[in-house]
């Protein structure tokens, strides 16, 4: 079951993993053990490592199961062989901890799928845990299943990071992949091992004799003590072998007699004096992992299942109840070796039968994973290829891509060649998580199906059959994408529009999308602007709103080169609406970044610094691959429009190490607004070492992907008062002109006035002025003209303007002059409140955020929200860097 | 590439290594095809041998892993070179 957002719920049967195990009836207390925890001063990591069937989850349950005593909250998880997938791992962790607090963990759950980074996850999960203020346990059990190095790292990462009153607690048949000696030499390791598990004469006395109602004498407890080593499994199987036995001492003497292993030796005891109905059923059942009673029934093939478990459970046979109203059942796990190992040697030929049963039981119920687990176990790769075709539309909505992929390279490769969907699954599962592999032969293989008259390929899903030409074309148009062949691009999405029903929301989004993409790289804005808005609808139709904030960016970034701000303002927060019913969705904090350039653009700075300031607060996880440096830059123009270059190119420089368009065209590349920057300074030397560096010229031809470039060129011409000024800009203004690029034409415009002017052309250069200023006033280009420079704003002061001019060139001048004194370096539009100044002051010092919360007497959270607002402020995106501008302003 | 096989119970035909692993306490030969056919020999000093050929390292690690979960305490493994090994005893 999935909710809206494609997030995995937990259902009935998975709820299995998260329950906590009731405390055994024969319980023997060992206070040796439990002193141990008493002692422990609550160490961050506690391990209990042994070999199966020595009583660790038994332990877990003494020590943390006392929920009426204990005082913290503690949350349980079963591992399995799934939970190496981090989605599915992650989505655990979090249901596992909301059973106890269920207000944690759910912008976790959206990082988890929105930036697919399961530490990411673990690193908010943290910060949710931290708001607790009461203690918290969790208890992975099973932890040896886990092989995945990510989960590994993100439960290092956990340890680490854990806020105080948290625990953790793992059983395991091995040692795990973390540091444990350096937790051991911190103090912060509490470990229980085999040697410390193993029953002790008294220990095993108490069992045998007390719990057990045996009445052995004392050198019969302890020779068998000695044989089993105290492993209690052993015990336990060595218990029931003498329940109802005559002969005790003969028992014992033929146990202790031989070299058998012990579990072999009193398992084969234990089954031979079970009637042989019973001994069937343990055995034909092994196969399972989990079962129910009609599970039971569906692959023993009998009846009377749910009673047979009860009984065994009573008689406490070997199985494990997995919830509350003892409905699921699992095997101990050495038991079920033991039976398995049995089936293999007695009865192999019914193996593959057995499982097709249960494949067949889980397919009815639903539990697809199962069900293919099954078909794989028992060697039917067929029914497993078939089950994972009809599977893949949910796995793909719930993006379980890994799992899917995990699952379809399981198969033999032999087995694509007759199953297109099936291939074309395996090519969307491998591209999804990031590898293209094998991926073009899959396709033309598929293709192949498609182009062969009477062909009969072997098809379960006859709907993704009948879309295969339409995925396939968008495979292709990805690929050229990838390989930057924009025709290629164009002539594959423009088929899969072609093929698409008007009802085929998502191919047509996706298509619509990637034309979009490939008109803007070649210029053509009008036909790209048309394209996104088309791919937008299509994405809100087919309600896949995570993929439409991409589409967003980059429709606005379009809408304002060909100036029409308000356009690009309604996309932005079209898109904010929609991803309101999400937490922190991806994109939301670029839509922020959009916003905030907007506002810089008719210089309202304030609107501006509150835009960046709310993307800085949904954080780098709610960013697109571009985040991280246009957030950068649009701080840096904060800080120009500021008058704090020196602290702009610093910010610019930093972008630069971050730069990622994603697969946008780099229009406006950062080495050029440096070269900007430079020019307000007055460093023309800089501009020109930039210019030279890119071998630009006044003589190149003209493209729009290095329009950008070129007008920054023109400024630096400009700058050193270059006769080819004028005839440059107006070839630029030109091009500019015909392509509908408003925002560069009032730019244009505003240069070609002071080159005009410096020329000595008065009379051209007020008429290119008012053009500019009456062109800039629809969408209030303000920003355009103080970048010019302070030559542009003395020649709006000097000269006499037409009415329609006039009115704007007030709102330039008064912006450029923002309330009392001429912008000093590094001025604050907000000054820092009192208790900002506060924290500010303890930031200067080694204390972290705990600390400086317990010197305020004040949360941890709101010294947090203080620390972002004085980053704002101060325009510094560390705390090392809030320091310094600090100091700078003399705070 | 490797081509993907189905986790398999049964034991693969090939020429690679042959590995010897000693374990405390006699196993029952029933135990033979659990552990993908290779063969149990109980020794009189109350160890056990399980001798066979393993296709590669994953494999070998798998076999581990059996062996582990069952429960039964290792005592040496050692890889025995092919012309050394004369008598496959396979079931």
């Amino acid at each position: 079951m999935t909710d809206t957002a494609g997030n995995v719920i937990a259902n009935e049967l998975l709820a299995t993993k998260l329950h906590a195990p009731r405390r055994r009836r024969e319980l023997v207390h060992r206070p040796r053990l439990n002193d141990r925890l008493v002692r422990s001063h609550q160490p961050v990591l506690t391990l209990v490592s042994a070999p199966a069937g020595f009583g660790k989850t038994t332990l877990l349950t003494e020590w943390f199961g006392d929920v009426d005593d204990s005082r913290a909250l503690t949350a349980w998880l079963a591992l399995d062989e799934g939970d190496n997938d981090s989605a599915v791992f992650g989505s655990y962790l979090v249901a596992a901890l909301q059973t106890v607090a269920p207000q944690v963990g759910i912008t976790a759950v959206a990082v988890l799928h929105s930036a697919r980074s399961l530490q990411s996850a673990v690193a908010v999960l943290i910060n949710d845990l931290q708001t607790l203020s009461d203690d918290v346990v969790l208890i992975l059990d099973d932890y040896d299943v886990i092989h995945s190095t990510d989960v590994h790292e993100a439960i290092a990462f956990l340890i680490e990071h854990a806020p105080p009153r948290f625990r953790l607690v793992l059983a395991s048949r091995a040692d795990p992949p973390l540091p444990l000696a350096r937790l051991r030499a911190r103090g912060d390791l509490l470990e229980v091992r085999a040697a410390d598990l193993r029953f002790t004469d008294d220990e095993a006395s108490t069992y045998l004799n007390e719990r057990m109602g045996l009445q052995l004498a004392p050198r019969d407890v302890g020779a068998l003590e000695v044989r089993t080593e105290g492993w209690i499994a052993a015990l336990q199987l060595a218990a029931l072998s003498l329940r109802g036995r005559d002969d005790v001492a003969g028992f014992i003497a033929n146990f202790t007699g031989n070299d058998r292993f012990v579990v072999d030796y009193l398992a084969e005891e234990v089954l031979e004096r079970q009637p042989r109905d019973v001994r069937d059923f343990l055995m034909h059942t092994a196969v399972l992992d989990r079962f129910t009673g009609s599970l039971c029934d569906a692959v023993t093939g009998r009846t009377g299942g749910k009673a047979t478990l009860e009984m065994l459970d009573r008689a406490n046979l070997f199985v494990v109840a997995l919830d509350d109203r003892r409905e699921w059942y699992r095997y101990h796990h050495l038991f079920a070796d033991v039976l398995r190992a049995r089936m293999l040697d007695e009865q192999p030929e019914r193996l593959s039968e057995l499982h097709r049963r249960a494949s067949e039981w889980f397919d009815a119920h639903g539990d697809a994973s199962e069900a293919i687990a099954h078909a794989m176990a028992g060697r039917d790769v067929e029914r497993a290829a078939q089950l994972i075709e009809m599977a893949t539309p949910m796995m793909r909505q719930t993006r379980q891509e890994a799992t899917l992929r995990r699952w379809l390279e399981a198969l033999p490769v032999e087995l694509f060649e007759d199953r297109p969907v099936l291939s074309l699954a395996l090519v969307g599962a491998r591209m999804a998580t990031g590898d293209s592999i094998g991926v073009e032969t899959l396709v033309e293989r598929a293709e192949q199906w498609l182009q062969t008259p009477h062909a009969t390929p072997i098809v379960f899903d006859h709907y993704e059959f009948t879309r295969l030409p339409i995925q396939i074309e968008m495979y292709r148009a990805g690929v050229a994408l990838l390989a930057g062949d924009t025709d290629g691009t164009i002539a594959h999405a423009t088929r899969v529009l072609e093929l698409a029903e008007p009802s085929d929301h998502l191919p047509r989004a996706a298509g619509a999308a990637l034309l979009g993409l490939a008109h803007w790289s070649l210029g053509d804005l009008d036909k790209a602007r048309i394209r996104y808005t088309e791919s937008l609808e299509c994405f809100v139709k087919a309600n896949f709103i995570p993929d439409l904030m991409g589409v967003s960016l980059g429709l606005a970034d379009i809408q304002i080169a060909q100036g029409r701000l308000r356009d690009a303002r309604r996309t932005f927060e079209s898109a904010l609406k929609h991803a309101s019913v999400y937490t922190a969705l991806r994109g939301t904090a670029d839509m922020n970044v959009g916003l905030s350039e907007l506002m810089l653009e008719s210089n309202d700075l304030d609107e501006a610094a509150r835009h960046l300031q709310i993307s800085t607060e949904l954080g780098e996880h709610a960013g697109l691959p571009q985040y991280a440096y246009r957030w950068r830059v649009a701080m840096a123009r904060l800080r120009q429009a500021h008058g704090d270059l020196d602290g702009a190119l610093e910010l610019l420089s930093e972008a630069e190490a971050v730069y990622n368009t994603d697969f946008s065209p780099a229009i406006e590349p950062i080495a050029a607004m440096k070269a900007r920057v430079q020019l307000s300074q007055g460093d023309v030397a800089s501009a020109r070492r930039w210019v030279a560096s890119r071998k630009l010229a006044a003589g190149d031809d003209l493209n729009y992907v290095r329009e950008y470039e070129h007008i920054t060129l023109a400024r630096t011409l400009l700058a050193e008062s270059s006769d080819d000024t004028v005839a440059f800009v107006t070839r630029l203004l030109a091009a500019a002109e015909a392509g509908n690029r408003e925002r560069r034409v009032v730019e244009l415009l505003a240069l070609l006035a002071l080159a005009l002017e410096a020329n000595g052309d008065r009379h051209a250069a007020v008429l290119a002025l008012e053009q500019a200023l009456v062109r800039a006033v629809p969408d209030a280009y303000v920003r355009v003209f103080i970048d010019a420079g302070a030559a542009l704003i003395s020649l709006l002061r000097s000269v006499s303007l037409s009415d329609d001019a006039k009115r704007h060139a007030q709102r330039v001048i008064s912006g450029a002059n923002p309330t009392n004194a001429p912008p000093r370096r590094g001025g604050l539009v907000d000054e820092l409140s009192a208790r900002e100044l506060d924290v500010l002051r303890l930031l200067r010092s080694e204390l972290g955020g705990p600390e400086i919360a317990r010197e305020l007497h004040v949360s941890l959270n709101t010294v947090r929200t203080h620390t972002k607002n004085i980053y704002t402020k101060l325009g510094a995106t560390n705390r090392r860097e809030a320091i310094r501008r600090a100091a700078e302003l003399g705070l | 590439m490797r081509t993907h096989q189905v986790r398999s119970y049964l034991a693969d035909v090939t020429t690679d290594s042959q590995y010897e692993i000693r374990v405390k306490g006699h196993l029952g030969l029933r135990w033979s095809a659990w552990f993908d056919g290779m063969s149990v020999t109980n020794l009189d000093d109350g160890t056990a041998v399980i001798r066979g050929t393993v296709v590669d390292q994953s494999a070998l690690h798998g076999l581990l892993q059996k062996l582990r979960d069952v429960g039964i305490p290792l005592l040496s493994l050692e890889q025995i070179p092919p012309n050394e090994f004369t008598d496959n005893q396979r079931t």
